[in-house]
């Protein structure tokens, strides 16, 4: 039998010791008050920039398509977005393209609407479920009232004093897609041709938004919870991304420590082997 | 029992619609195999015609629409009914599954009972709040219903799922101590591409950064000499080397494979569109 030595143990380590060891790690970062001073990417910038220079009254779309599994990056983006938006006074409409997507997201909205005073159906509203991306938006691109009809709460589109003014997404100012899912590009290829479009995806899907953000095709991104606390720090203000950074950041730290220990396990047993 | 006229004529219609497709499950089960696969085929083919004449043929300058724009905004409708149908026959065959396994006692049939239970719990809640944030029937919210509602949607549904993601996190932790190994070349430059990028990209890449004395700023002069060591010493902060990674060299790789994706998806839609993959009946 061969004799188990430090490297070889070091390579068979039990994984719930190193469940245990993250858990660990992400309490321990979530309890901490280090707060580190957040290098702002050039997406993160234009991202805020985007809805500062907008106008008191405009109207923004979110659309809103995160459920819990990835709540953890998609919810501090939400509460940061809408913050932004009712700070600069700006009316939105929310729509999610699938059914927990919709009561997620217009639950958190009404907490945070009535926090800032913001009236559901005068400041705001919750356009609910539609199950068709592409259909939803090439609808809404000609009528928001013929495509969409009702709101959450089923009072119609034409009766909401937010969409006093506004027939179709022409109308609109922004648009911020909010979502864990490839809703982006249905977005970039049927919105009207004018209108802007910000991205808040989850880290894993940020990769992929890079070609749009280099044509210019989303004016900005944030990425998980990760972009929402640089957007608080331009915001100002501590939410849940400020809470959640310090457990992202040094879980990325023990993970690289642990993959360059299990390197360093299997060259020295290499060794001495050989 | 409705508000509106409109509605009660919207129930009839959907009651009616119902009823066709109720009926025509067992008129599709006469037919024969190849008169089967026909039918699906036809209706396959006008479907993704329409849809593939209303994307290409040319719009009105002014109206931005062609003569299919409006039928295809109405095809809306018909689509929550269909997403709506696969959700009830998806319901149907969760329960009738469950249910036998409870009543047969198969093998784990304390689960089916589990299932069963919060299934139905979680619907009657569901559906009570939902019409009575409606204001439908005439049904109120109470105190029990916001308390259960909560309860079960909130602290029960939402963590649940929620937990279930974040597992993801321990098992990557896991895999990563356990497979990534440097055992080549290849390995070694993903694995320290990954290394810089995972900490260029938090706090830490800057405060690592500024504590080993790199320029904070870009100025004007460096911009203007891109060769002087300023410049150089500013290009190697971890969170420009970071974002050189994604937006130089992931942005063009990921091009490339939305290209491929894209070209592959188009072959797969021609092969649907045309009834070409196999199980259509």
């Amino acid at each position: 039998m061969e004799q188990r030595t430090l490297w070889s143990r070091m390579m068979a380590i039990d994984r719930r010791i190193l469940y245990l060891i993250l858990a660990v790690n992400i309490v321990g970062a979530l309890m901490a008050r280090v707060v580190l001073e957040p290098n702002i990417p050039p997406a993160v910038r234009s991202f805020y920039e985007t809805i500062e220079a907008l106008q008191p009254g405009d109207i923004v779309m979110v659309s809103s398509t995160w459920s819990a599994g990835t709540l953890a990056e998609n919810q501090p983006q939400f509460e940061a977005v809408l913050r932004h938006l009712m700070r600069k006074r700006l009316r939105f409409t929310i729509i999610s393209f699938t059914p927990p997507a919709r009561d997620i997201s217009h639950r958190l909205a009404r907490r945070l609407t009535r926090e800032q005073g913001y009236v559901e159906g005068k400041d705001w509203a919750h356009f609910g479920y539609t199950p068709d991306i592409v259909l939803a938006v090439k609808g809404m691109s000609e009528d928001i009232a013929q495509a969409v009809r009702q709101d959450v709460r089923r009072v119609p589109i034409q009766q909401l004093e937010v969409m006093r003014g506004i027939k179709s997404l022409k109308d609109y100012k922004l648009v911020v897609d909010i979502t864990p899912s490839d809703t982006l590009t249905a977005w970039i290829s049927f919105r009207p041709r004018d209108l802007k479009i910000i991205y808040c995806p989850t880290s894993v899907m940020a990769a992929e938004a890079y070609t749009f953000l280099d044509s210019k095709q989303i004016l900005g991104m944030i990425t998980g919870a990760k972009g929402a606390y640089e957007y608080e720090h331009l915001l100002g203000i501590v939410g849940l991304g400020t809470r959640f950074i310090n457990a992202i950041q040094f879980s990325h730290v023990l993970i690289i420590t642990f993959i360059l220990l299990g390197n360093f396990a299997m060259f020295m047993q290499r060794r001495s082997r050989s | 029992m409705f508000d509106t006229r409109e509605n009660i004529w919207a129930a009839f219609w959907m009651i009616g619609a119902a009823i066709l497709i109720f009926a025509l499950i067992p008129l599709l089960q006469t037919l024969p195999p190849r008169g089967r696969y026909l039918l699906i085929a036809f209706v396959t083919f006008i479907a993704g015609l329409f849809f593939a004449a209303e994307f290409f043929l040319p719009v009105d300058e002014k109206t931005g629409k062609n003569f299919l724009t409006d039928p295809f905004q109405r095809l809306q409708g018909s689509l929550q009914v269909i997403t709506a149908l696969s959700l009830g026959l998806g319901t149907y065959g969760l329960i009738r599954l469950h249910l036998r396994n409870a009543v047969q006692r198969r093998a784990q049939w304390g689960y089916s009972i589990v299932l069963l239970v919060s299934f139905v719990t979680m619907a009657f809640f569901s559906v009570w709040n939902t019409l009575a944030e409606k204001g439908l029937l005439g049904v109120q919210r109470t105190p029990l219903l916001e308390r259960a509602f909560t309860l079960l949607f909130d602290y029960t549904l939402v963590q649940l799922d929620a937990t279930m993601f974040s597992l993801i996190a321990f098992y990557i932790f896991s895999a990563a101590y356990r497979a990534f190994r440097i055992r080549s070349v290849e390995a070694s430059i993903l694995m320290f591409t990954a290394m810089i990028v995972m900490i260029g990209i938090v706090p830490l890449g800057k405060f690592i950064s500024d504590s080993i004395g790199l320029p904070i700023m870009m100025t004007d002069e460096m911009r203007t000499n891109p060769f002087a060591l300023e410049t150089i010493l500013y290009s190697l902060r971890l969170p420009e080397v970071a974002n050189w990674i994604l937006n130089v060299l992931n942005a063009p790789v990921q091009r490339a494979i939305e290209f491929g994706v894209g070209i592959g998806a188009l072959a797969m839609a021609i092969r649907l569109w045309l009834s070409l993959e196999r199980g259509i009946t």
